[in-house]
């Protein structure tokens, strides 16, 4: 146990001599956070994404102007700027990319709704972006779905309105007494309502920002890139003789790598510290518990560190062992949630990349950030991962004992 | 001390070591020569564990190399052919590192510390980074931290192996310095010199086995006041073999294209004679080298080569 700290203190005395790979390592989260900060602007974790609706209005009537003023309007004027065009331009804009979707309004549309007839709306997206012409979809399908029964249950009143002069004081009357009765007979079912919809506000702090969207995926890309760097440093003690040395002597390997394995875990410790606090400080990403962050990406650091040993120790040389270990980090990496979040993977990706050390590392750690943590989930996933590490330690011992000494 | 009984290595195939016994007892500087490959570091490596024989025998202060290594690797001290040592670090951070592996502590581990950094006249540059050091400077130290921890048995693996003059002075007097302490000492080298001036046994390997081992005494008996008497020039190898060894009492222990070398007693009475019978084998001669006999003469004797092919 005490060549265990006498090593780890070796390798933390050697790391102290190369100040600029600490830097390196250090400064590699601070820039992710400084990027964040750039890219998402002062507004740290409140900002929304901006996208460009166009919309040709062909109909131009009260209706249409109303459909389409609905993207300006609340939340999603927010996160859309509506642009009018007419339908070839905004076509070719599309085309070029110049968008996130193209909503073309056809002619008929306030006709169709107050007279119970078929319309069709034309929706085009942009497949270069996959969250806001999704969000433009699903906000157009409500609004289609809302008119349907709007329709079904008001429509004789709607088309009573559509008589195209203006009502007489018995056609107000009318239109009084029916919407009464319309009222009376749709009470049974509201009031009480019996179809309820239960709304869960999410507090603002807790909510998911942008930020904190990109935020783990860059920080594991980190981690995942420095265990591979760190796991070929055995080359050296390999190729400067120290291990055929220590070999020699009465200390034991299996506390000569426990110690380099504290010393690995203690600079994650401190870039994942690092890398948490700037990303809070600069950037507004939520953290709720700053340390159970930092310790998260520490754990999550070591263990990729061990995964790679021993493909390190196994590898014909150094080269051999940065060519091995990127050839695994970096479909790791693009699977694993680490290039891109999940949310914008193709499902079947997702699917398998959720699987993937780095990818169970990346999704417990949002839920850390959010403290939204499931400890049932949390501790199987951290088994997992401690059992795979172990797995790994005694791999990468074996071959430390035997033909990488020689 | 060291007991090495029908040591045998294999690596596959290839037969490192095959057979070797001897023992080295305390006090005493135990030369261990051969060119390369002859099987020297593998021995050592049997000895210090770092590899598992493949048949015989190892132990070191009584302890089994194989079946009880901590114990054994506890009394020794190895100083590797390569330098082995945390070139970012200080002398004193890998002293105190290779201290606490061979499991020493503190307040005896700094002691020491000060004490092998005197006796290696590295004090002045305790502190600094040894990737500043220069060639000789490193190999002291390497042989520094193989002694820190006061070992029994010193296992020194061509620890000169390319140091200037004045260092190379004070890692032999610091090798003496250590037999004299009353540590056991196996010593490898390349310098047939060293091993005349500073080995009480020696040990001659030449393809994994042991062809002659005893005092320097003992072996110069063996040469029996024999000459050695080497030729360079351009010679047809058969033609200039046949020649020379009708003179009486020639041995040819090498011929080649560019050298010959022969072994005679009186050579400079017989000088005449071969010089004739090489002009009638058509050779050229362009130098002429006449050596005493010597452990260099004896080496190449046995093992038809010279130490540093």
């Amino acid at each position: 146990m005490r060549f265990v700290w006498i090593s780890a203190l070796k390798d933390l005395r050697i790391l102290r001599r190369d100040p600029f790979s600490v830097l390196t390592w250090v400064g590699i989260p601070l820039c992710i956070g400084l990027l964040i900060h750039l890219v998402f602007g002062g507004s740290g974790g409140q900002a929304k994404p901006q996208g460009l609706l166009l919309v040709a209005d062909q109909d131009d009537t009260f209706v249409s102007r109303m459909l389409a003023g609905a993207f300006g309007s609340d939340q999603l004027g927010k996160m859309f700027t509506v642009e009018k065009v007419d339908a070839a331009e905004g076509r070719a804009r599309i085309d070029r990319g110049d968008g996130s979707a193209l909503l073309v309004i056809p002619k008929g549309l306030q006709d169709a709704l107050l007279n119970s007839r078929p319309y069709r709306l034309r929706l085009f997206t942009n497949a270069g972006q996959r969250i806001l012409p999704k969000i433009a979809e699903e906000t157009l399908q409500g609004m289609v779905d809302g008119a349907f029964y709007l329709q079904r249950v008001a429509g004789d009143q709607l088309r009573g309105l559509d008589s195209g002069r203006e009502p007489s004081e018995a056609d107000v009357v009318l239109r009084a007494i029916q919407t009464r009765r319309l009222a009376m007979d749709m009470r049974r079912y509201l009031s009480p309502p019996l179809i309820e919809l239960e709304t869960t506000v999410v507090e603002e702090a807790h909510s998911a920002s942008t930020a904190n969207f990109f935020f783990p995926n860059m920080i594991f890309l980190a981690l995942l890139l420095m265990a591979n760097g760190l796991s070929t440093d055995i080359w050296k003690e390999r190729t400067q003789g120290t291990l055929r040395r220590l070999a020699m002597s009465p200390a034991s390997i299996a506390a000569f790598l426990a110690g380099r394995l504290a010393m690995v875990a203690l600079v994650y410790g401190a870039v994942g510290l690092t890398a948490v606090a700037a990303a809070k400080y600069l950037a507004g990403v939520t953290v709720v518990n700053l340390a159970a962050a930092a310790g998260w990406a520490a754990l999550s650091g070591t263990v990729f560190y061990l995964l790679l040993l021993p493909l390190a120790v196994f590898s014909s040389g150094q080269r051999g062992a940065d060519v091995r270990g990127n050839l695994l980090v970096f479909p790791l990496a693009m699977a694993g949630g680490c290039f891109f979040p999940f949310e914008v993977m193709p499902d079947w990706l997702a699917r398998i990349g959720r699987w993937t050390p780095n990818g169970l590392a990346v999704v417990q750690f949002k839920d850390v950030l959010l403290g939204s943590v499931h400890p049932a989930h949390l501790a199987a996933v951290m088994a997992g991962l401690a059992a795979a590490g172990l797995l790994a330690y005694w791999l990468a011992l074996r071959g430390l004992r035997g033909a990488f000494l020689r | 001390m060291i007991e090495v009984e029908q040591l045998r290595k294999s690596f596959g195939e290839l037969t490192a070591v095959d057979g070797v016994s001897f023992s080295a007892r305390p006090g005493e500087i135990f030369g261990l020569l051969g060119p390369n490959g002859a099987g020297k570091t593998t021995t050592i490596g049997c000895i210090s564990g770092l590899l598992t024989p493949t048949a015989g025998h190892v132990r070191v202060m009584g302890h089994d190399a194989v079946h009880d290594g901590p114990a054994a690797r506890e009394a020794l001290g190895v100083a590797p052919q390569e330098i082995a040592l945390y070139e970012d670090l200080s002398a004193i951070e890998n002293l105190s590192f290779w201290g606490g592996a061979q499991r020493m502590r503190n307040p005896l581990l700094k002691q020491r510390i000060q004490e092998v950094l005197e006796i290696t006249g590295l004090q002045d540059r305790a502190r600094e980074p040894v990737k500043r050091f220069s060639g000789g400077m490193k190999r002291r130290l390497n042989l520094a931290c193989a002694i820190v921890h006061s070992p029994k048995v010193l296992l020194l693996d061509e620890p000169t192996v390319g140091v200037d003059p004045q260092s190379r002075v004070r890692l032999l007097e610091l090798v003496r310095s250590e037999a004299q302490a009353g540590r056991c000492v196996l010593y490898t080298t390349h310098y047939m010199e060293e091993a005349e001036t500073l080995c009480d046994q020696l040990a001659i390997m030449d393809h994994g086995k042991l062809i002659a081992a005893g005092t320097l005494s003992e072996l110069r008996s063996m040469l029996a006041e024999r000459d050695l008497l080497r030729f360079s020039g351009v010679f047809a190898p058969a033609a200039a073999r046949t020649a020379v060894e009708r003179v009486e009492g020639v041995e040819v222990l090498q011929a080649d294209e560019g050298l010959l070398i022969l072994s005679l007693a009186e050579a400079s009475r017989k000088l005449p004679a071969i010089f004739a019978a090489l002009a009638a084998a058509r050779a050229d001669v362009r130098g002429t080298t006449l050596t005493q006999p010597s452990l260099e003469s004896l080496f190449i004797r046995l093992t038809g080569k010279e130490l540093r092919e």
